[in-house]
C-alpha cells in the first residue's frame, strides 16, 4: 500500500484546473471510485453499461435519420418515425439517470466472500459555488437486513489541492477510507 | 489499457456523439415541420435588393397551396444551389391544376428564364422547394 501510494505521487500527480469546478469533482470522483475499489469493492457496471447502450442506440437512430437513401419529401415518413424514437430513447435515459442515479458517482458489488453486506452506492456533490464536497457512501439496497446506515462527509476541497491544483492523494485517501472504515463498522440497521 | 480507461473513453465519445445527434435531430424535425428540404438559407446574392441583402437569412415553409405570383419562393431546378426569387406570373390550368410558373429577382432586369436548366421557359410546381416566411439580418 505504501508503495503504491509513492508510485502515483511522482508518475501522474493529478492536476485540476482550480477554476473549474467540473474538473475538480472529477478528479475528486475519479480519486474515490479508486480508492473504494482498492478496499475490495469490486465496480458494479451495470449502469453505466444501460447508460452507454442507450447513447448508442440514439446516435445510431441519428445516423439512420440522416444517412437514409431517399431524399425529402420521400423519406418524411421515416423520418418522423426516427425523431419520435429519438425522443422515446432520450426521454428513456433521462428517466434512468433520474431514477437510480442521483449524484451516485460508484455502484459495487457486495465484497468477496461477505455474506452479510450489500453492494454500495458512493454519491458526491460539490455545489456549483461553493468549495464545500459531500461525499456520502450508501447501501445499494435499503430495504435488505444487512444494509449499514448512510455515512457522509463535508469538507472543503482546499483541505486536499495544492496551491497549483495538484491533488495531494495521501491526505485525500485518509479521508475517504475513514468513511469507508465508518461504513463497514456501522452496527447493521435492525429490522 | 486499463478497462476504466477504456470505459471512460467510451462514455466521452458516447457523450459527444450525442451532442451531435441532439443537433442533429433537431434540424430534422424543422425540415419535417416545415416541410421543406433545408428550412434555413442564406441570400447569396444581390438580386433582391432592397428587400434582401446578400448574408441574410431567410426562413422557409412549403404548404401544399398554390403558389400565387407576388410571393418569394426559393426554387432549385436541378442546379447546384437554389435561388430565391419573387414570382411574377403563374399559369393554372383549369383541369389538371398543374401551374407555369415565372420568376424574377427584384433588383434584376430580366426574369430568370436565362437561369433556368434545360432551357426551359416556365418552372413547374415541384421545382417550387419553399416560401419565404421570415427573415432575419
Amino acid at each position: 500500500m505504501q508503495e503504491k501510494k509513492a508510485e502515483t505521487g511522482t508518475k501522474n500527480a493529478k492536476k485540476a484546473n482550480l477554476l473549474d469546478h467540473h474538473s475538480i469533482k472529477h478528479i475528486l470522483d475519479e480519486s474515490v471510485s479508486e480508492i473504494v475499489t482498492s478496499r475490495g469493492y469490486v465496480e458494479d457496471v451495470r449502469m453505466s453499461n444501460v447508460r452507454l447502450l442507450l447513447g448508442t442506440i440514439i446516435i445510431v437512430i441519428a445516423l439512420f435519420a440522416q444517412f437514409y437513401k431517399k431524399k425529402f419529401p420521400e423519406n418524411r415518413d421515416f423520418l418522423i418515425g426516427c425523431i419520435v424514437l429519438y425522443i422515446v430513447f432520450n426521454g428513456l435515459l433521462q428517466l434512468i439517470i433520474y431514477t437510480k442515479e442521483k449524484n451516485a458517482i460508484l455502484f459495487t458489488y457486495p465484497p468477496a466472500g461477505s455474506v452479510t453486506s450489500t453492494g454500495l452506492v458512493v454519491s458526491s456533490k460539490l455545489p456549483r459555488f461553493s468549495d464545500l464536497y459531500t461525499l456520502s457512501i450508501a447501501s445499494a439496497d435499503p430495504k435488505s437486513i444487512s444494509a449499514g446506515r448512510p455515512v457522509e462527509f463535508t469538507k472543503s476541497v482546499t483541505q486536499w489541492f495544492t496551491k497549483d491544483g495538484v491533488l495531494v492523494e495521501g491526505l485525500f485517501w485518509k479521508d475517504v477510507e475513514a468513511l469507508i472504515n465508518d461504513y463497514a463498522a456501522e452496527p447493521k440497521k435492525k429490522k | 489499457m486499463k478497462s476504466t480507461q477504456i470505459r471512460q473513453f467510451l462514455y466521452q465519445a458516447v457523450s459527444l456523439g450525442m451532442i451531435i445527434a441532439s443537433a442533429l435531430m433537431v434540424w430534422k424535425g424543422l425540415i419535417c415541420i416545415t416541410g421543406s428540404e433545408s428550412p434555413v438559407v442564406v441570400v447569396l446574392t444581390g438580386s433582391m435588393e432592397p428587400g434582401f441583402k446578400r448574408g441574410d437569412i431567410l426562413f422557409l415553409y412549403m404548404s401544399k397551396d398554390p403558389i400565387r405570383a407576388g410571393e418569394i419562393v426559393v426554387f432549385n431546378d436541378g442546379r447546384k444551389v437554389p435561388i430565391v426569387h419573387r414570382v411574377i406570373e403563374v399559369h393554372e390550368r383549369r383541369d389538371t391544376r398543374e401551374a407555369d410558373i415565372l420568376t424574377k429577382g427584384d433588383a434584376n432586369d430580366m426574369d430568370d428564364r436565362v437561369l433556368y436548366t434545360s432551357s426551359q421557359h416556365w418552372l413547374q410546381q415541384k421545382y417550387i422547394k419553399g416560401r419565404a416566411v421570415g427573415t432575419y439580418f
